[in-house]
């Protein structure tokens, strides 16, 4: 949630500051209740009194008095100012060197207080010894050390140093921890035992290194991140994300505000996020003082004022306005008010009891927003009016659900809605569980228990990830330990276990699902997701293996294989065929078989032999052959190419002569002419052979073969086939479309011919213009092979027009340069 | 009025680091298991926290950024953590070269008996790619970076794991194995009270009292 926290207020005008002195910058600030120190970059420490003004209309500004000013006469700039108000004292750092001045009249304390070789100091909020007159300070000396001092009102003391590997830059420090950013390394000391623990590396973008005491912890840049670090040299907290140039950060509970040379940007250490961004052009100093940020650039200082509570104020009044309409029982009202107050629902769900989530971690808002107790004590007994609260709650919970102000207690609305819904509305709880949630699940699954909300709590744990437990939960259900009508039946287990990729898991239940229903079961391995990657568990060879025992679930997944996923695997197919051969037999050994189940069993066969030509025909057709199962063997036969002997079942066992011209037909399909003649040829002969005996029958069929639309045949061989005997008339039809399909034929090849011949001629013709045009051979025409000059008339042209020497056209057939092939034909 | 909602602050009994490479997924790894879905991550900067909750366990869980110039930073987020999640991608074998070179060098300032599980990432893009990191070679490693806590037992699950953030496959498992061997001395969790005490009626909340 992105707030407006702050406000950006000039401190002190520009021109009661530094008047016109143009070069004069700001090099340091302090400020300690209403005082406010300045120091220059031309050797001034400045004091001004500043008042905070809250204006009627609730703007804060500030009105500062310049008290006095005072020139340390050492024309370097004032490095640093820190006012110990316990002491009336200042500490200034100027050219290396650590000071007291008074702090009211601005007096150097002459005392011989002071302290040498200091490149910047910080004092210690928490010391760990000392009283109420002294303060603590931590140094970084002008060497490989850093220091402590302590301060006071007449004296500086030094205490302790403790030796580091490099120079330090700038450092904090909390009780016996300092945190110090060296030129290269960020490091921890304890100047209690000395001990050096390395954090990490300066990174070469950081312009200085800074280091920060936030509260228990310290924040230290690295590469476009703040980082949090404990005395204990570790992070408990992730790091904040900003600008590239964040040099320096002021910290105000619980916002930290980094400056960059462009903006101040404020974070919430509570989530780390960014929550303001103000724009400040070159901004150099950035400080907290007594819990007040105040910022500088090179010529003006600014307050960051906390944005006036009134409004929050505002907000907690709405709220607490709610409370009393909820007590009055005026719902629409309070429903206005809580939402207008933005409340924090907990605070709502808390009044009914068992709703707030054990695993919550809200505790109430200090001061209470109200006095009762829970609901009970609102609705005095009414059964009605609990009732309608909970239809308000459940009715307000949907309402603000997913809403960005609800972030932080989903759970907990999320929670609460389960409860609701357990003990009204079963249908809404499985949808809601559907749906993406952030119910806790320990609570939930004790409140859908309570209830005997079953399937409810498979979903849950299915949500939450525990497969098993949600997968045994519907297995009772379906076996009827569990009772729960809501609860849609086997179906819905096999399609969760289709979709499960855990494929341990599934395999553990497929040998339930089968005792239930084999063929519903083979959906766990038909609809397994499209995009799935295989496993070794999922192979079709270990399916099938363990599917074994259960024939239709083999059949139906087998079809699955061949017909859907197409699979072009032998064993597939030729154990598919055997399936349904075997469910034919079984059927035909069983007299109570009802004629069209056992037709469409074959029909499935036939189908089967005839779609497919990966199966092993042998193998069937020793079976089929056993039987009177002619259509088959026909089909087989076929396969085999023995269309002979196939065209004689169909013609003398089966007498379908249709079935046997269709027989051609669908056996020639996608074959060239010839065979599909011979095929005709065949049936042709089968029809007129001799020894068969019954010839004459056979007659009708074969004039009508003859006569055909669709048969195909050689005329040749079937004059030669025909016999002597018969009529011309029996026959008339036959060839008189024989000879017009010839005369037909001949024509259309002459005209063909013809017009070939013509495209020969023009592109001939072609040639022989492009022949014609003549090739000039000059001194800049260089060789397309290898780039040099023509020296003797000689030359090589081909076809395409690309010239070169003699000696680099290598293949008069194949262009050198685009590698083209020219066919060498006789010229006629 | 405002309260304390950091998750951060609470104590966490142990600290779980992930290293690896820039982009092999190491973000979407950790919120595929804690919000159980895949997600669109952007490069993380510096690092990132979740804290989990297994049993009565809580459990601190630190993302690491693998893009390089966060590379001085990583061995600080890597302090005295219990178990790290080294990850590479399985579809390319740069990555896994890279744990020797660049991340298990970071593992210094965890603690001694770090557990480090060697785990691929991406196992749902293997089928099309062209190389893939062999499953026996970073077995190997995985035995090889454990040898110590392993020397006497002859035969142990080795902490490796292939694993899908977009499926799914295998991300439960990596946590589990973790926090059964940290925590539970390799059993599973014992269940918790309220799951199966359904008889005792639920104490009255107590109010919170005023400070
Ligand atoms: N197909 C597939 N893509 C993944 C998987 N995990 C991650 N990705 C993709 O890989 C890319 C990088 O993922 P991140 O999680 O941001 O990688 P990271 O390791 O955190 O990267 P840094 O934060 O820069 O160290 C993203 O585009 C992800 O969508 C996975 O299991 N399968
Ligand atoms: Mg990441």
């Amino acid at each position: 949630m992105s707030v407006k926290a702050f406000e950006l207020v000039p401190a002190v005008e520009r021109l009661k500051l530094l008047g016109d002195k143009t070069k004069t910058s700001i090099e340091c600030i302090e400020c300690s209740g209403k005082n406010l120190y300045i120091g220059t970059s031309d050797c001034f420490v400045i004091h001004y009194l500043m008042e905070e003004v809250t204006q009627s209309n609730g703007k804060v500004t500030y009105i500062s008095e310049k008290q006095n000013h005072k020139h340390l006469a050492l024309r370097k700039p004032i490095r640093q100012l820190k006012a110990a108000s316990a002491l009336a004292r200042i500490l200034v750092l100027c050219d290396n060197v650590l000071s007291l001045l008074n702090m009211f009249n601005l007096e150097p304390i002459l005392s011989g207080a002071k302290a040498k070789g200091i490149t910047s100091f910080t004092v210690n909020d928490n010391p760990r010894h000392g009283d109420a007159f002294s303060i603590e300070i931590a140094t970084c000396a002008k060497k490989r050390a850093v220091q402590v001092y302590v301060v006071t009102e007449d004296k500086i003391t030094f205490i302790k140093e403790v030796a580091i590997p490099e120079l330090p830059m700038n450092l904090a420090v909390d009780g016996f921890c300092m945190c110090v950013a060296m030129e290269t390394q960020y490091i921890l000391v304890n100047y209690e035992t000395g001990a050096v623990r390395d954090l990490y590396p300066v990174s070469s973008q950081e312009r200085a290194p800074f280091v920060r005491r936030i509260g228990k912890e310290f924040v230290l840049p690295g590469p476009g991140i703040g980082v949090f670090v404990t005395p204990a040299a570790i992070s408990e907290r992730p790091p904040i994300k900003w600008a590239e140039d964040v040099h320096g950060v002021g910290f105000s509970y619980p916002y930290i505000v980094a400056m960059d040379s462009e903006f101040l940007t404020i974070h919430s250490i509570l989530d780390q996020k960014q929550k303001q961004t103000i724009p400040f052009q070159n901004g150099s100093i950035i400080g907290d003082f007594e819990g007040k940020i105040f910022v500088a650039s090179s010529k003006d200082v600014y307050g960051l004022i906390p944005l006036p509570v009134e409004k929050q104020m505002f907000m907690h009044i709405q709220q607490q306005g709610g409370f009393i309409k909820f007590g009055e029982h005026q719902l629409i009202e309070a429903k206005e008010m809580f939402k207008g107050g933005k409340l924090d629902v907990r605070e709502l769900i808390c009044l009914f009891p068992n709703l707030l989530p054990s695993s919550s971690d809200f505790t109430r808002a200090v001061p209470f927003l109200h006095d009762y107790a829970d609901i009970n004590q609102i609705v005095q007994g009414n059964p009605e009016r609990l009732q309608e609260c909970r239809a308000f709650l459940l009715d307000y919970l949907e309402e603000i659900r997913g809403s960005e102000s609800s972030a932080g207690s989903r759970m907990e609305i999320d929670t609460a809605l389960l409860k609701l819904y357990a003990s009204s509305n079963p249908k809404k709880l499985n949808e809601f569980l559907a749906s993406e949630n952030y119910c806790s699940l320990s609570d939930s699954l004790e409140t859908l228990n309570a209830h005997k909300c079953y399937h409810a709590q498979g979903i849950l744990y299915r949500i939450h990830g525990d497969y098993e437990k949600a997968l045994n939960i519907w297995m009772r259900i379906q076996d009827e330990e569990l009772k729960d009508p809501s609860f849609p039946g086997l179906e819905y287990i096999i399609q969760f276990l289709a979709k499960l990729s855990d494929h341990e898991l599934v395999w553990r239940h497929v040998e339930w699902c089968l005792q239930k229903d084999p063929e519903l079961t083979v959906k766990i391995f038909t609809e397994r997701p499209e995009d799935e990657p295989p496993t070794e568990r999922m192979r079709p060879d270990t399916i099938i293996d363990y599917l074994h025992a259960y024939p239709t679930a083999v059949i139906r997944y087998l079809e699955h294989l061949v017909f859907q996923r197409k699979l072009e695997k032998e064993s597939y197919h030729t154990h598919l065929a055997v399936l349904y051969l075997n469910e034919v037999l079984k059927l035909r050994e069983n007299q109570s078989t009802q004629g069209h189940v056992l037709n469409l069993a074959r029909t499935k066969l036939r189908h089967m032999l005839q779609q497919s030509n990966l199966y092993r025909v042998q193998v069937i057709l020793s079976k089929v052959k056993e039987t009177d199962m002619y259509a088959e063997c026909a089909i087989l036969y076929g396969k085999l190419e023995e269309h002979d002997k196939a065209l004689r079942i169909i013609v003398h066992k089966l007498q379908d002569y249709g079935a046997a011209e269709n027989y051609c037909d669908i056996n020639s399909s996608g074959r060239d002419l010839t065979y599909r003649r011979r095929l005709y040829q065949i049936l042709l002969g089968v029809y007129l052979d001799p020894m068969e005996g019954k010839k004459d029958s056979l007659l009708a069929p074969a004039i009508s073969l003859l006569n055909s639309e669709t048969a195909d045949f050689d005329t040749v061989r079937v004059l030669q086939l025909i016999p002597e005997n018969w009529s011309i008339g029996l026959v008339k039809q036959f060839l008189r479309h024989s000879v017009e399909n010839n005369m037909h034929l001949a024509r259309t090849r002459k005209i063909q011919n013809s017009l070939s011949r013509n495209e020969n001629l023009q592109v001939k013709y072609q040639m022989m213009k492009q022949r014609r045009e003549p090739v000039y051979l000059s001194e800049e025409r260089l060789c397309q092979v290898c780039n040099r000059n023509f020296v003797e008339p000689k030359f090589v042209r081909y076809p395409n027009g690309v010239i070169t020497h003699t000696y680099c056209a290598r293949n008069k057939t194949i262009c050198p340069v685009t590698g083209k092939l020219f066919s060498v034909t006789k010229e006629t | 009025m405002a309260k304390e909602s950091e998750t951060s602050k609470r104590k966490a009994d142990i600290k779980v680091v992930i290293i690896g490479d820039a982009c092999v997924g190491k973000t979407t790894f950790i919120k595929r298991y804690i919000e159980g879905q895949f997600t669109e991550n952007t490069e993380t900067l510096g690092a990132c926290f979740y804290l989990k909750q297994w049993g009565p366990h809580n459990i601190a869980i630190w993302d690491t950024a693998g893009e390089e110039r966060f590379s001085g930073l990583n061995s600080f987020y890597c302090r005295e953590a219990s178990a790290a999640i080294v990850a590479y991608d399985i579809t390319n074998p740069e990555s896994f070269q890279r744990l020797h070179e660049r991340y298990i060098p970071l593992l210094e300032s965890a603690k001694d008996d770090c557990l480090l599980c060697v785990t691929g990432m991406k196992l749902d893009l293997e089928p099309s790619a062209k190389f893939r990191v062999p499953s026996s070679e970073a077995e190997d490693f995985s035995a090889r970076l454990n040898f110590d806590r392993y020397k006497n037992q002859d035969r142990y699950r080795k902490p490796f794991f292939e694993t899908s953030s977009l499926t799914g496959e295998g991300v439960n498992e990596v946590f589990e194995f973790i926090f059964k061997t940290l925590l539970t001395n390799g059993k599973p969790l014992a269940p918790q009270k309220s799951l199966v005490d359904l008889e005792k009626t639920p104490q009255p909340r107590e109010k919170p009292a005023c400070c």
